[in-house]
């Protein structure tokens, strides 16, 4: 029984992997992929009483035996699926780096035309991209001090780029960039040649050099920098590791959480064998909530960490948050 | 197994974090603002640790 239902629901996790809900009446013309669907359907049908009990632990297992994480579908990978063609595989291919610049293309579309028509007295969309660039430069000037004005336009782009970028998934047929490890290493070794650089500029090569070493200033720290110097390097070397992790982690999972309950909504609706406009009750609905919240607080937190790194490699201020 | 183990970590952590934002929070309730930011930063930060381990269980099936 469980390793049928396991079958069958990897058979689910594998067409909503393949197919989304919206276009099940597509499919269904498409003989081949409508055939598989309503095969399924029918043999959830046999399996009513056991599906609901098992469902989680059986897409648990389907999650695992597919090999990768499940996620729900985006407008490309429909697109190579129901027109194939070299076309189609390769924006696939590249799906990932499309996403994203098509986030960053948003961007700078509602930045460009809100300074075409600025004025002093500003309209709705100028006075709502002041208000973001005012909240962010009050924040980041607050950990590292005036003097760090310099670096607001940097990790205001990184807060308002990766906020953009994770809620970005939660809209049927998108997808998020960061919940690809690709995309949040990128940012994160962006910021750790950034720091670096300015650590070398602000305190000169020597200086950084010593500041790795912990800032030695009497014998007995002489004599412990061959233990400081080995401990520095490491700790600046797991600064973009952790950062790139937590965030992959957070919006991957996030995308994870969505995929298997919209499975098990579709699954809880399988036993009477449901009409083509309603393949499942909207199960991931209040977890979009979730994944909003997470979304944001994960973008802060990768702009807050940054801010501390940088100021942490400056020691400018010594004003403490 | 590994997933469990991390979020019973991440649970005592938290809890200890929030408790200790709510109870700065009832002894001064101007800096209340303030001292919710911290936590939710704080929060994120705890949060990361399990995510790790997910993250590690996931890149290794």
């Amino acid at each position: 029984m469980i390793e049928k239902t396991t079958l069958i629901l990897n058979g689910i996790v594998h067409t909503i992997n393949e197919h989304a809900a919206e276009v099940s009446d597509t499919l269904v013309e498409h003989q081949a992929h409508g055939g598989f669907v309503s095969d399924t359907l029918k043999s959830l049908h046999d399996t009513a009483h056991a599906a609901v009990g098992h469902v989680v632990h059986g897409a648990e297992h389907a999650a695992h035996g597919a090999g990768h994480a499940p996620e729900l579908p985006n407008w490309l990978e429909l697109a190579k699926i129901l027109f194939p063609g070299r076309l189609t595989e390769f924006l696939f291919a590249w799906h990932v780096v499309i996403f994203s610049a098509v986030v960053w293309l948003m961007l700078s579309f509602f930045c460009i035309i809100a300074y075409r028509k600025r004025s002093i007295y500003p309209g709705k969309l100028q006075n709502f991209i002041e208000w973001i660039v005012e909240t962010l430069y009050n924040l980041i000037v607050g950990i590292l001090g005036p003097s760090g004005a310099k670096y607001v336009p940097f990790l205001g782009t990184l807060f308002v780029y990766i906020f953009t970028m994770n809620v970005f998934g939660l809209f049927p047929g998108m997808f998020s960039s960061t919940s690809k490890l690709n995309t949040t290493l990128a940012l994160a070794i962006c910021v750790f040649c950034y720091v670096q650089f300015e650590g070398i500029r602000t305190n000169g090569l020597k200086g950084y050099i010593l500041h790795l070493a912990g800032s030695p200033k009497s014998v007995v720290e002489w004599c412990l920098v061959p233990l400081n110097l080995p401990l520095h390097i490491i700790g600046e070397l797991a600064k973009p590791i952790s950062l790139s992790l937590r965030l992959f982690g957070n919006i991957s999972g996030e995308d994870m959480l969505l995929a298997i309950f919209a499975g098990l909504g579709i699954a809880s609706l399988a036993f009477i064998n449901p009409p083509n406009w309603l393949p499942g009750l909207p199960l991931q609905f209040p977890f979009i909530f979730l994944a909003l919240l997470t979304s944001f607080v994960q973008a802060l937190v990768f702009t807050l960490l940054s801010s501390i790194y940088f100021s942490l490699m400056t020691h400018r201020e010594e004003e403490h948050h | 197994m590994t997933v469990a183990v991390a979020a019973l970590g991440s649970g005592l952590g938290l809890g200890k974090a929030v408790g200790s934002a709510m109870e700065a929070m009832a002894r001064q309730p101007e800096a209340a603002g303030k001292i919710q930011t911290g936590m939710i930063i704080g929060a994120a930060f705890i949060e990361a640790l399990t995510i790790y381990a997910l993250v590690a269980v996931i890149l290794l099936k």
